[in-house]
């Protein structure tokens, strides 16, 4: 029987810092055994506990692509006062850490086939979306997916994640990235929009038909994107929402995270807009 | 108490009184919240008002509020006052005099663990029925530890008072005198076997109006103070810790004990605590909001009998 | 089968070759379930005990796994509870309650190794109930003073004597070639019928539950709830005392480079339990939370399992401190109004 509460052992391989503030690093994980290696496999958008033994477990969403068999990577925010976010944050390179998972359902990659796809990301919630273009991008999939739009915005520059990788994307000609700040000043030789993302959005009309959107960013964002995308025709049915909430088993048991009769750790992270009218407003 | 808390409401003085009206089971009441003249009515109160109701205060910031408090829940509301939770032109005190609350517990002893499906207040006590029997007993036979010295059965503060003021009864910490008594290893093995029954609802807490801590010790993740496991060691430092951050502020109303699902005997650490302040300091917790709080005023006077050779 | 109460404690005696044996108990006005005595044959048997039997298959806390850093990684080492456990003389009630128990922890994707375990390894013996209380409504919630769901053997009081019901391989197995058992005869478990008879006599009157859900799928934001919670004081006794509560949190005890990963109870009363780092709660005030504990109940459960997980057995009433009746909770929730 598999025990779903043993972490795997996992070690420390790469530790980027994203941002300018230090409050984002992304870590890349190494599988101490092979035989873990072998047996890990999961979908853009599902989720692993993540725990510093001794200190805790939380949940992070899976930022590399699984495309990348070799580590498994996220990025985690520095939440003030949080005790497993700190003490990733005071990890080194080497270090072994704990991950259970993958949980959650993540993207209905089969659903999204064959349709168009349109990425809206707000500030440090791109993880997934990164793990899913990436995976989208990969030449195995790419000819699976229609056109690709990627809308992309930050408080300031300094806020974007995954810098290199953005330029990267920026040169390709199979996908449309806009990047947007709220704010910049000259010194950031910011090039791109400015401006808040429900607004980039109104401004760049993407189609409605036969799109897929997937939508993750803070609140805010969240709530002022999506009367836009209804606007522009988008049905709820296809808009695609990643929720965050405290979890601890992720498996469905320890009973937080339900919305309703739904657990978040289970049966989502992943609803579309028209699961979620469904449900309660508890979130 | 119906046309006391009726009229506040009639005249707007309150919006909401909170007291106590019939629970669902024999030998309880229940806090009760009345919004409406109407609602007042459904108001009672007898000897088996064993709820603080001074808990509800910190949670209404909006509501001006009728409250109905025995002696010593006025107490507590007094050290919620010095201690600034409350603001005094907020709340409009209903005191009630009280000659003691029944223990619920020693009733269920005293009936052999049997359930009681009827009881009846009477002026000498109470009257228990089950399924065949019926006991007529008198209240001092189950008053609660706290009740039986109690000195202040007549609220120290007031906005109405309803009924007659009671006399003082004597002070009684024979409870205490009788424990401090015991050898060490007796006292030991009693609060182990008291500690192990913990389940750690924190139901005592929750009741306390002076349990106010935004993050309780308990629950704090940074550090983490004590194990999440009811670990009957565990469950001794938050009983301990609990009772000497109540020390010197405690007033004696028992609320947590009478709230324990479990039966805990948590008065056993909270009296010796009054009891020391009393003995050593001269001092009673909640008698007046002018009254400097007993562990933040240091006097060179002071007791030092901790101290070796103090 | 029947067996003479004299030879109790000596069938009980006989089962600690092999089993640790759990019995009701009551002391200093304190009842749960504890170790037997041996020899003495003794379990209590008035009314139902204020701590439920659920922490013998789900501990109020145990050890998930060991961990020691070692300068190449970290040793993990799992712990299970493989003690071979029979319970006996638990009320049909708390049966049913390990039943719900066993939809959560066993019957979804994940398998819960550590309750599975104790569960294969328990053999449950249930003891009917004669004489039920007002606070009692197992009959409500389809269970009944002499119901077998959950149950290996089912034991009714016949007076001098017990009449045994098997009810599944584990009982019969417990009991086959045991000499203090002989056949019971047509007699006996006419006598049987007639005690369950009595029995459901002396029930409250059924609480009428069928349009319960309907309400409570309707009635989210009503204004109900910004009442009937109101003298909760948050504590966790009721969640703590239900034979059907299961939620849980998973914490770390430490010891320099080593410690012990531990699954405790938690309680949807508790702030903390959705509380996120970042400060936000999906459910902020006693309001949401007790309608959580409402909704999980008899309307959350019952989309996901079919059946509510109440099992009536009237802990959750008598025990708190403030006496915040479920009875009548539900019956404000049907009549759809604020009292």
């Amino acid at each position: 029987m598999k025990n779903p509460y043993l972490p795997l052992p996992m070690r420390i391989e790469k530790i980027t810092v994203e941002t300018g503030d230090k409050s984002l690093k992304t870590f890349s994980l190494g599988f101490v055994r092979e035989e873990d290696q072998r047996r890990f496999s999961f979908v853009p958008g599902q989720f692993a506990e993540v725990g510093i033994f001794g200190k805790g477990e939380a949940p992070f969403g899976i930022a590399s692509s699984p495309m990348d068999t070799t580590r498994v990577e996220f990025t985690v925010y520095k939440v003030p006062g949080g005790t497993v976010t700190t003490a990733l944050h005071e990890a080194c390179v080497g270090y072994v850490v704990g991950m259970r998972g993958p949980y959650g359902n993540g993207f209905p990659l089969g659903a999204m086939q064959g349709c168009d796809i349109l990425i809206i990301g707000g500030g440090f919630a791109f993880t997934t979306l990164r793990s899913l273009v990436n995976y989208m991008l990969h030449s195995d999939n790419r000819a699976r997916f229609g056109r690709i739009q990627i809308i992309y915005g930050a408080r300031e520059p300094g806020l974007l994640l995954y810098k290199e990788e953005l330029a990267e994307w920026q040169q390709r000609n199979d996908l449309a990235l806009t990047l947007t700040v709220d704010r910049c000043t000259p010194a950031d030789g910011w090039t791109g929009c400015v401006g808040v993302v429900p607004k980039v959005l109104q401004e760049a009309r993407p189609p409605a038909a036969n799109t897929y959107t997937v939508v993750c960013g803070p609140p805010v964002m969240i709530r002022f994107t999506l009367p836009v995308l209804q606007e522009l025709g988008f049905g709820p049915e296809r808009i695609l929402l990643s929720l965050e909430m405290k979890m601890k088993c992720g498996i469905g048991v320890c009973g937080r995270c339900n919305i309703g009769h739904k657990y978040v750790c289970k049966d989502g992270p992943v609803f579309s807009l028209a699961e979620l009218s469904q449900l309660p407003s508890e979130y | 108490m119906r046309q006391a808390a009726r009229r506040l409401l009639e005249e707007n003085t309150v919006n909401l009184v909170i007291g106590y009206a019939w629970g669902t089971l024999p030998l309880r009441t229940a806090p009760f919240f009345a919004r409406t003249p109407a609602e007042a009515d459904r108001l009672v109160y007898n000897s088996l008002c064993e709820n603080n109701l001074v808990k509800y205060l910190l949670r209404y910031s909006k509501e001006k509020l009728g409250l109905v408090v025995k002696g010593c829940d006025a107490r507590s509301l007094v050290v919620l006052l010095r201690e600034n939770q409350v603001q005094r032109d907020r709340v409009h005190i209903i005191g009630v005099p009280c000659t003691g609350v029944i223990d619920r517990r020693k009733v269920m002893e005293l009936v052999d663990g049997q359930e009681v499906t009827g009881a009846e207040v009477t002026v000498e006590g109470i009257v228990v029925r089950g399924e065949g029997f019926e006991k007529d007993i008198k209240t001092d036979e189950v008053l609660c530890v706290s009740c039986r010295g109690c000195k202040y059965g007549t609220p120290v503060l007031y906005d109405t008072l309803v009924g007659e003021e009671v006399r003082a009864r004597e002070e009684n910490f024979g409870d205490i005198r009788a424990f401090e008594a015991l050898p060490p290893s007796e006292r030991e093995a009693y609060f182990a076997q008291e500690m192990a029954k913990c389940i750690r609802c924190y139901a005592c807490r929750n009741v306390c109006p002076l349990c106010y801590c935004t993050e309780c010790f308990v629950d704090s993740s940074r550090p983490q103070w004590l194990s999440r496991r009811p670990a009957t060691a565990d469950n001794f430092f938050f009983h301990l810790g609990r009772a000497y951050h109540l020390a010197g502020r405690c007033v004696d109303c028992g609320a947590c004990a009478r709230a324990c699902p479990v039966g805990v005997d948590l008065m056993k650490l909270n009296r010796k605590l009054i009891k020391d302040a009393k003995d050593l300091f001269g001092y009673e917790a909640g008698l007046d909001p002018g009254q400097p709080s007993l562990l933040s005023t240091f006097d060179p006077n002071d007791p030092e009998r901790f101290i070796l050779g103090g | 089968m029947i067996i003479r109460k004299a030879a109790v404690a000596k069938f009980l005696d006989g089962l600690l070759k092999e089993y640790a044996v759990y019995i009701p108990r009551r002391r200093e006005g304190y009842s749960e379930y504890t170790p037997l005595d041996p020899g003495s044959g003794y379990f209590w048997q008035g009314l139902n005990t204020q701590k439920p039997p659920k922490e013998l298959l789900f501990p109020h806390g145990e050890t998930l796994y060991s961990y020691r850093l070692r300068s190449d990684g970290v040793e993990l080492r799992t712990h299970f509870d493989e003690e071979k456990r029979v319970l006996f003389g638990i009320r049909p009630c708390d049966a049913k309650g390990f039943c719900y128990l066993d939809r959560v922890f066993t019957r979804q994707d994940y398998q819960d190794v550590y309750y599975q375990t104790r569960r294969n390894n328990t053999v449950l013996i249930g003891l009917a109930c004669l004489a039920p209380t007002t606070t009692c409504f197992c009959t409500s919630l389809g269970g009944g003073p002499f119901d077998t769901e959950g149950l290996d053997l089912l034991w009714v009081d016949l007076g001098e004597r017990y009449a045994v019901r098997v009810l599944a391989p584990k009982g019969e197995a417990l009991i086959k070639g045991r000499p203090e058992f002989v056949p019971a005869g047509e007699a006996d478990w006419q006598a049987v019928r007639e005690l369950e008879g009595g029995a459901l006599g002396k029930m409250a009157p059924v609480l009428d539950l069928s349009g319960l859900k309907k309400r409570l799928d309707e009635n989210y934001s009503d204004s109900v709830w910004d009442r009937v919670f109101e003298k909760c004081i948050g504590c966790a006794a009721c969640t703590y005392l239900c034979p059907t509560c299961h939620c849980f949190d998973l914490s770390y005890e430490v010891e320099g480079s080593q410690g012990l990963c531990v699954r405790t109870w938690d309680s949807c009363a508790f702030p903390l339990f959705t509380l996120h780092a970042s400060g936000h709660n999906p459910r902020p005030t006693g309001k949401e939370r007790f309608r959580q504990r409402v909704m999980h109940k008899f309307r959350y459960f019952v989309e996901n399992w079919g059946v509510m997980s109440c099992v009536g057995c009237g802990r959750c009433i008598i025990h708190c401190p403030v006496n915040l009746d479920i009875r009548d909770v539900l019956r404000q929730i049907i009549a759809g109004v604020s009292a």
